[in-house]
């Protein structure tokens, strides 16, 4: 499932239980722990790559982009196994899982501009992501916004 | 702090020193004992799901299992009930969060995530060592952001306005991007 070396995979799952974690089991594994825990805990690791289980949940968006530059600083890849779609906009290419099965998969630029795949499934889309796909219908955009800052840049400029 | 003395039907708390139940090993048919077919419809859970332990469920199916365990309380208090839910789950838990308070129930949320807490609960608390340090009950109050993200379609309004354009508190995105269309065109 991790083919390429490069990329932070995000992995989407409705059904995260202890055989579904087994499969990932290849690489150290951080459940939820608190912020500084885990500063502390990357600041040492010495592995090119962690699973974080849902260990972003509670965070605030500051803490997770500090924690996205000490990773990227320290050359750790990740992958981030959530049920929280907002957290698919941290990784490079994600697997969407249906239970036990993937059911979408590809660059996060692709994936996420699955409206009704995902919407059908139950993930919905990242605020970001949703709101300009609907504004490409209204023909305020005509592209797809993964970042909120460039996104308000761009409308209201 | 007495939880159910907090004014509201359904409640959102934001504070840290509460922890999640933990059934550990114990068989779900052991935990949801009361008119278990009806609840488990209600949670959106298959029967098979009491044939298997706590600690073999996953973290959505944990939060519902726990869930059910208390929707025949008169308080329903849940911690960080919105870990491992997916969008469409948490749609459907705030409705039927309103639901049961027609039952003279009172729902209390503490939860780390605000996106549980739009257009679902009453009143917002933060605790701070078991004592009330802010209440409000609009979740675009921007006090609250001292102490949590804000649900993103507030942030959103937020971001907005600090660039020099006012939009009014919509709290579905269509009703968001109606407004927007209107603005630009």
């Amino acid at each position: 499932m991790i083919s390429n070396e490069e990329y932070n995979y995000v992995i989407l799952s409705n059904d995260i239980d202890k055989v579904f974690l087994a499969k990932y089991s290849e690489y150290p594994m951080i459940d939820n722990i608190s912020f500084s825990e885990l500063r502390s805990k990357l600041e040492f690791n010495t592995t090119k790559r962690i699973v974080f289980n849902n260990t972003f949940y509670g965070y605030r968006e500051d803490e997770i982009k500090e924690i996205m530059e000490l990773l990227k600083k320290q050359n750790i890849k990740f992958v981030l196994i959530t049920s929280n779609v907002e957290e698919a906009l941290y990784g490079d290419y994600i697997l969407v899982y249906d239970g036990k099965n993937i059911v979408l998969e590809g660059l996060k630029e692709v994936v996420l501009k699955e409206e009704k795949k995902l919407k059908h499934l139950g993930y919905g889309l990242p605020f970001v992501v949703d709101l300009s796909i609907q504004l490409t219908y209204y023909d305020v955009f005509d592209k797809v916004y993964f970042d909120i800052d460039n996104m308000i840049g761009d409308l209201w400029n | 702090m007495e939880l159910g003395s907090l004014n509201g039907n359904v409640i959102g708390v934001i504070a840290d020193n509460y922890k999640s139940d933990d059934f550990k090993d114990t068989l779900v048919s052991e935990i949801i004992t009361k008119r278990i077919e009806e609840t488990l419809k209600m949670v959106k859970l298959e029967s098979s799901v009491l044939e298997k332990r706590f600690s073999d469920l996953s973290s959505r199916n944990k939060e519902k299992v726990i869930l059910a365990s208390k929707l025949h309380d008169k308080e329903i208090i849940l911690v960080n009930f919105s870990e491992g839910l997916i969008k469409s789950d948490l749609d459907y838990f705030k409705t039927l969060f309103r639901r049961v308070t027609k039952y003279n129930k009172k729902v209390i949320l503490i939860d780390k995530n605000t996106e549980l807490f739009l257009n679902c609960v009453d009143r917002i608390y933060v605790l701070e060592q078991d004592a009330i340090k802010y209440e409000t009950v609009d979740i675009f109050d921007k006090i609250l952001e001292l102490y949590v993200d804000l649900p993103k379609i507030v942030d959103f309004a937020n971001r907005c306005e600090k660039v020099g354009v006012r939009l009014d508190h919509y709290t579905e995105l269509d009703e968001l991007m109606k407004a927007i269309y209107r603005i630009k065109s």
